[in-house]
């Protein structure tokens, strides 16, 4: 069993790589880049070129994907001859990267507005502070150029010729700040070490904001869950005890048709009728940024009310399946020979067998309940992992797109791993080696 | 995206159902056919749904008064008049016509997009099934693969790759649909090529290509056509969807799912235009579900 789940947890793996590797080559084919996303319809050619330079995307996929999977600090120490080390340097700041000197301060470096250079010094525990700077080299050509470490985590190349003269176009974009380097390596610690880098379309690190989404959709996916299971499987037990008959045919039709229509139309309905027409309701779900979804239940009601009704009719049917099978096996005709009475029947020997096949197989559901949820996300404008995943592939944000899907992969692998070891307990005929 | 799980496990119960007999049994006439339709009231009501849409969009140019296309900039976001029997949407359009044309784009993509993934899974599903061995398990275990990630994802992922248009709608739901349609052909056939007409055919020297597409394939049809028709529902649940999120076809299309994420912007000034086209595609889908499950549920209870 060990060997077992140590297979399968490496085919996890696997697949984790493939589709890394699938979303990074796809991106780079697909036509429209980060840049012109970010700086508008009305940037010029040059701006976007110089934005790829900062972006680092204008080096080879290849060295973009293994920079993003494993890091590049260690590469990139070489180049500025300094350890390179994360550092936060003011209480509200961001986590950024530095080069550290031996005796533990640690430098940035960069270019003002008609100085040219300065070098920007801390100590840890203290204030950072900004010094006149002179470690220009000389290279090949006699040019005085130098390789350091700017205030928005990249290695640079500056020429002193031109951060001179030269002060990027601040107008153009948000994270042009400074644009007088001359080469642009971002620094990345890389997704195996924990660091899934910056979302280029909203200019902060990926991982909180995929920590606060993936609670956001919990909390939606965990309440919907808690009031499907019960309803479904109590409807699912009651069409299954008499294939046929008439309770049967309305809860197998009612949850034929529920899951039918489409979340994004259901979720319209509710809309129209419990905030429009009834004013009992809000009708979207928008929350301040770091608000838990759970400290304003009401804005919640719609978002659950809508995967519930979307969900609860396969779970129901599932169920109906199952206990249809139990219902029709010798054992129950057996019992029933034996004069057992009718509910001992149904529950001690027809309902446990009968759920074990609508537990297993709601677990390998994920896959749709994650399609759902994007859906209902995008209808109410909830803040979860679906809406963020979906606006971040719009924008081609591929740190953020990346990390969105090595979670949900992980998540649908990873639960059908769980749903194939709990049939192995639920069921003792089955044996995996 | 809950239909396909749905059919996924009401296919399982339904190959085991089907395969044995339905392999055995003789052509059925026309007729018989027809009476298990007729049998199940819950397929005729879904029989008469999908009829009304597909009679919508053979007559659309007939039905809508007005272009789907004409703005009218005197009538912005307006309920149902006279003139614009449902109202008008943002830009001054008129939502019926923009309905029963919306229904010919969906009616047109949903059968195709089926159509090429029951091809693509049915050559895949042929080829692993019958030959088996290595190229049964490369096949599979990249079919495999697909199938693990989510539905969606793969949707956004292949959309935002070759952008959004109608060819790349279909080539998405294709993609995404063709595993599934190859597993079921792959266990079908490999149910079938242990027959004896298969031995005799290869006795016989036929070629593997023949042995599949004339031996296996037609004797395969049953479950496979029933699986398509629950497909169809997928489908067009799924090109909704597409629609809704920004993935589906370019804006001046008439597109049930962009009209309602369109709209859905104005439900506070104009209900009444996003209500239309939600009812819409939500009374095909259950339609076509309602159907196709009527017809699955005749035709496996009487055997």
């Amino acid at each position: 069993m060990a060997k077992y789940i140590l297979r399968r947890l490496g085919f996890m793996a696997l697949t984790m790589l493939l589709v890394s590797i699938a979303i990074f080559t796809i991106s780079e084919l697909a036509p429209g880049d980060v840049a012109r996303h970010i700086l508008g319809q009305f940037a010029t050619p040059e701006q976007v070129e110089l934005m790829r330079n900062q972006m680092g995307l204008n080096q080879p996929v290849y060295v973009r994907y293994v920079d993003w999977l494993v890091g590049n600090d260690w590469r990139l120490n070489g180049l500025v001859g300094k350890p390179l080390k994360q550092y936060k340097a003011t209480t509200f700041g961001d986590l950024n990267w530095w080069a550290a000197e031996p005796d533990g301060t640690l430098k940035q470096w960069k270019v003002k507005k008609g100085v040219g250079l300065v070098e920007v010094r801390v100590t840890p525990g203290g204030e950072p502070e900004e010094i006149p700077f002179d470690g220009w080299q000389v290279d090949e050509n006699g040019e005085e150029v130098f390789w350091g470490v700017d205030t928005a985590s990249h290695v640079v190349l500056w020429r002193r010729s031109s951060t001179e003269q030269k002060v990027g176009p601040a107008s153009a974009g948000r994270a042009m700040t400074e644009a007088s380097g001359e080469r642009y390596y971002p620094i990345r610690k890389g997704l195996l070490r924990g660091d899934p880098g910056i979302s280029q379309r909203t200019n902060k690190p990926v991982a909180p904001t995929l920590a606060r989404r993936l609670r956001n959709s919990f909390t939606l996916a965990g309440i919907a869950f808690l009031i499907i299971m019960p309803l479904a499987l109590l409807f699912g037990i009651l069409a299954g005890l008499q294939e046929g008959s008439r309770m049967d045919r309305v809860i197998s039709v009612l949850s034929l048709i529920t899951t039918s229509v489409p979340e994004f139309a259901s979720g319209v309905f509710l809309i129209l009728v419990f905030a429009f027409w009834l004013k009992l309701l809000p009708g979207a779900a928008v929350y301040a940024s770091d608000i838990a979804p759970w400290k304003d239940p009401k804005l919640l009601i719609l978002p659950v009310l809508t995967l519930t009704l979307v969900e609860i009719g396969y779970v129901t049917r599932m169920t109906r399946a199952s206990m249809i099978e139990v219902m029709n096996a010798p054992y129950i005709r057996t019992a029933y020979l034996k004069g057992l009475p009718y509910w001992r029947i149904v529950f001690k020997h027809a309902v446990r067998n009968a759920l074990m096949a609508p537990i297993t197989v709601i677990m390998l559901h994920v896959n749709w309940l994650v399609g759902g949820i994007v859906v209902v996300e995008s209808v109410f404008g909830y803040p979860g992992l679906g809406l963020y995943l979906l606006d971040s592939a719009l924008f081609k944000d591929i740190n953020a797109i990346e990390a969105g899907a090595m979670v949900m992969v992980a998540l649908a692998v990873g639960t059908q791993l769980i749903a194939d070891i709990l049939y192995t307990f639920l069921n003792p005929r089955i044996r995996y080696t | 995206m809950t239909m396909d799980a749905q059919t996924a496990s009401d296919r399982k119960r339904n190959m085991r159902r089907l395969s044995p007999t339905e392999l055995k049994r003789p052509k059925e006439s026309l007729r018989d056919r027809m009476s298990i339709i007729l049998r199940s009231r819950v397929a005729i009501i879904g029989l008469v749904i999908v009829l009304f849409w597909v009679w919508v969009a053979i007559f659309a140019p007939v039905i809508s008064v007005h272009d789907p296309l004409a703005q009218d900039a005197t009538a912005i976001n307006q309920g149902p008049s006279a003139q614009y029997l449902l109202g008008t949407d943002a830009l001054g359009r008129d939502v019926l016509a923009r309905l029963a044309y919306g229904s010919r784009t969906i009616l047109m993509l949903a059968p195709l997009s089926v159509l090429a993934a029951v091809i693509v899974g049915t050559f895949l599903g042929l080829v692993g099934g019958y030959f088996g061995g290595l190229v049964d398990e490369i096949v599979m275990r990249i079919l495999d693969a697909i199938m693990a990630f989510p539905t969606i994802l793969l949707y956004l992922i292949i959309i935002a790759a070759i952008g959004p248009s109608a060819i790349n709608v279909v080539i998405a739901i294709t993609f995404v649909g063709a595993p599934g349609v190859a597993r079921l052909v792959r266990s079908l056939a490999l149910d079938i090529r242990v027959r004896d007409y298969i031995r005799a055919a290869e006795l016989r020297g036929e070629s593997p290509w023949y042995i599949m597409f004339f031996e296996i394939l037609p004797n395969a049809r049953g479950p496979l056509i029933i699986d398509s028709m629950l497909r169809v529902g997928y489908a067009i649940f799924a090109i909704g969807t597409l629609g809704f999120l920004g993935l589906g076809l370019p804006p001046p299309t008439p597109d049930w799912g962009g009209m309602i994420s369109a709209a859905r912007k104005y439900i506070w000034t104009n209900p009444l235009s996003v209500l239309w086209p939600a009812l819409a595609i939500s009374s095909l889908v259950v339609g076509l579900n309602l159907f196709a499950d009527g017809l699955r549920e005749e035709s496996t209870r009487y055997q």
